[in-house]
């Protein structure tokens, strides 16, 4: 087996009586984007923390090639950090900024000069490199804080939440801007995000945290697509979850009764379930559609209201139930697009719906 | 945001406080600006009018060694001050604020113990037969007494004593100011931890040395009571000199005259101080 480039080892953190990561153990190929991802107190950061040295792991290692990185303190680690808050040092111009990392390790003059002139290139802000901190925009300062970071070429480049503080737009362009960053210098990038839409956008790999361990890790589509678990289901993406009785599985496929007490086969089932069992049963409101397809089962409902969206309508329903769903079937030139008054089912794709225990 | 535009919301601000400055106003007139202007005029017409007293001041070598050994003390005390008071300041900064309000809680009190009590207190534990000389000959690290009293030295530990506090506050401020973050952001920048002090921490908390050290210093050159119960007859100060030309000698034009220089003296560091670091410097302009 090939030797992974950044590796973590069972680590664990904890606070006094709070452990903060239970067991996170995970290996990071050279130049992979892998972002962190999961609500505030998942662990996520002082994962990230350990890694940068800002904190020393309970137990368990964090490896760069085989070697391990925690007896070697933060400033020897060969790690670019991109903070939440800015960390420019206000004192200094954005080319001195960039520098930095530089004259510390005492590099050349020559050729400090050119890297930061590449640097400023690389993040668009030539004409800003006698500014100071204090005179740039949120977003400008996330920019330079990304050249510094990357100005000593690191292997690794760590970002905690770096966008969070900024606004909608301005995040989308830096999104755009990092992931160019990442195609053009091949650096591995660890990123954290509570963000999942940010998650889903940047990265090669997605790790899913709950709680100090990760539920699952893989790319964007295996954990929107095939999400292992309900919590995963939920948290990326919108999803309804109808309640559901486990009949029986064959294969990977479940046959459940709904609480209307309509019969549903072949819905993905993960883990085992026992007959009788008590499920949820998740539906993508994009895998719910008005008119009947090939391989289609139907769902009564009320239909309560219609919004245009633009790309997309977006429709409120009710089951017999009375449990409310989201249904925002695509358009396409096939399918039927209006909404008759006297409706009363929508459609779905067994196969792209999922079970899990309750 | 320039100095000018703030200094216009001052002018602009100007009236609207003023009634209220008028107390204040009228004190400072009546027991500051008018006391200093008599002394001006007493140092320029006493024994007879002419700059004399301001000539003997500055070019007869015994006034001058006056002038040195202050401007010496109070340098030493500031430098010494500033080395003593910054970890503490830093301390202070990133502890938790409940334990740094009971260290500001002890420092605070210092200040408001009777200066000469503390003075005194210095005199007992500094003697040749005091606390600090018996315990380094009982254990051995001596075998004489340490001159510790009546020379620069002794001035030194009881002034940078008494300054302390007047450092550490203003420097507190400055240090707290500074997001912790940016010293983790400075090692994983490769900066070591005294490449992050001197590259970052100690830039970025000149504004806050240079307040208190203004502070220290200048109060330092005026300083009495603990020169002349510390010091020694060799290293005399400016104000125990003025006390001297005043009280015992009673020569007014010359005393005077070493007091108008000390204002003067202190009025121009003041003025520097602010060319230095004034707000231009601190709000970050260019």
């Amino acid at each position: 087996m090939t030797q992974p480039f950044l590796s973590i080892r069972n680590l664990r953190k904890a606070f006094g009586a709070i452990t903060a990561v239970h067991d996170v153990t995970l290996d990071i190929p050279k130049g992979q984007f892998l972002t962190f991802l999961g609500p505030s107190g998942s662990g996520k950061s002082t994962t990230l923390y350990a890694i940068a040295g800002f904190q020393d792991p309970s137990s368990g290692d964090v490896q760069l090639e085989g070697k391990s990185l925690l007896a070697i303190p933060s400033h020897k680690r060969k790690i670019g950090m991109v903070f939440q808050r800015y960390t420019l040092f206000p004192h200094l111009t954005v080319a001195e900024n960039i520098a930095f990392p530089l004259r510390v390790r005492r590099r050349p003059e020559a050729e400090v000069k050119k890297k930061v002139g590449d640097m400023l290139a690389l993040v668009r802000l030539e004409s800003f490199a006698a500014r100071l901190p204090g005179a740039l925009s949120g977003g400008q300062q996330q920019r330079v804080a990304l050249a510094r970071a990357l100005a000593y070429d690191p292997p690794i480049l760590l970002m905690d939440e770096p966008l969070s503080a900024l606004d909608k737009k301005l995040r989308e362009e830096i999104q755009a801007e990092i992931r160019r960053i990442h195609r053009e210098t091949g650096v591995t990038i660890l990123y954290v995000t509570h963000d999942q839409e940010e998650a889903l956008h940047l990265s090669d790999r997605i790790a899913l945290f709950r709680d100090g361990r990760i539920e699952q890790i893989g790319t964007g589509e295996d954990l929107y697509l095939r999400p292992a678990t309900d919590f995963v289901a939920g948290f990326i993406g919108n999803s309804n979850f109808l309640a559901a009785e486990h009949l029986e599985t064959v294969g990977g496929a479940a046959t459940v009764r709904l609480a209307d007490g309509s019969l549903v086969s072949g819905v993905n089932a993960n883990g085992s379930l026992a007959p009788g069992q008590k499920t949820r049963l998740m539906i993508r409101p994009e895998a719910l559609r008005l008119d009947r397809g090939p391989k289609t089962v139907e769902l009564v409902v009320d239909i309560i209201d219609v919004a245009f969206y633009g790309e997309r309508r977006r429709i409120v329903a009710r089951t017999s139930t009375g449990q409310e769903i989201d249904i925002r079937p695509t358009f396409s030139a096939t399918a039927s697009h209006d909404v008759a008054p006297s409706q009363r089912q929508v459609f779905f794709d067994p196969s792209a719906a999922f079970l899990f225990p309750a | 945001m320039s100095v000018e535009t703030r200094q216009s919301f001052g002018i602009v601000r100007m009236p609207a406080g003023f009634g209220g400055l008028l107390p204040a106003l009228i004190l400072i007139a009546l027991f500051f600006v008018i006391p200093v202007l008599a002394l001006l005029l007493r140092s320029v017409t006493e024994p007879a009018p002419g700059l004399q007293n301001y000539a003997t001041l500055l070019y007869d070598g015994t006034y001058a060694r006056v002038f040195f050994n202050t401007f010496l003390v109070a340098a030493v005390v500031t430098a010494v001050t500033v080395l003593v008071a910054f970890p503490v300041a830093w301390m202070l900064a990133i502890m938790p604020s409940a334990l740094a309000s009971i260290v500001f809680g002890v420092i605070i009190l210092s200040m408001w113990t009777n200066l000469l009590t503390r003075t005194y207190a210095w005199m007992v534990l500094l003697q040749r037969t005091g606390v600090i000389n018996r315990t380094l000959i009982a254990l051995g690290i001596v075998d004489q007494p340490l001159p510790l009293i009546n020379n620069l030295t002794g001035v030194t530990i009881g002034m940078v004593y008494i300054m302390l506090p007047f450092m550490i506050l203003p420097l507190v401020g400055t240090l707290r100011a500074i997001d912790p973050m940016t010293l983790r952001a400075a090692a994983l920048c490769g900066a070591s931890p005294f490449q992050a002090f001197r590259r970052i921490l100690l830039p970025l908390s000149l504004p806050g040395i240079a307040a208190g050290g203004l502070m220290v210093f200048v109060m330092s050159l005026g300083y009495f009571v603990t020169p002349a119960l510390l010091g020694g007859t060799s290293n005399m100060m400016l104000a125990e000199m003025i006390a001297q030309m005043i009280q015992s000698l009673l020569n007014w034009g010359l005393g005077s005259a070493a007091a108008f220089i000390l204002l003067v003296v202190t009025i121009a560091l003041y003025a520097l101080q602010l060319r230095l670091v004034g707000p231009r410097r601190m709000s970050g302009g260019n």
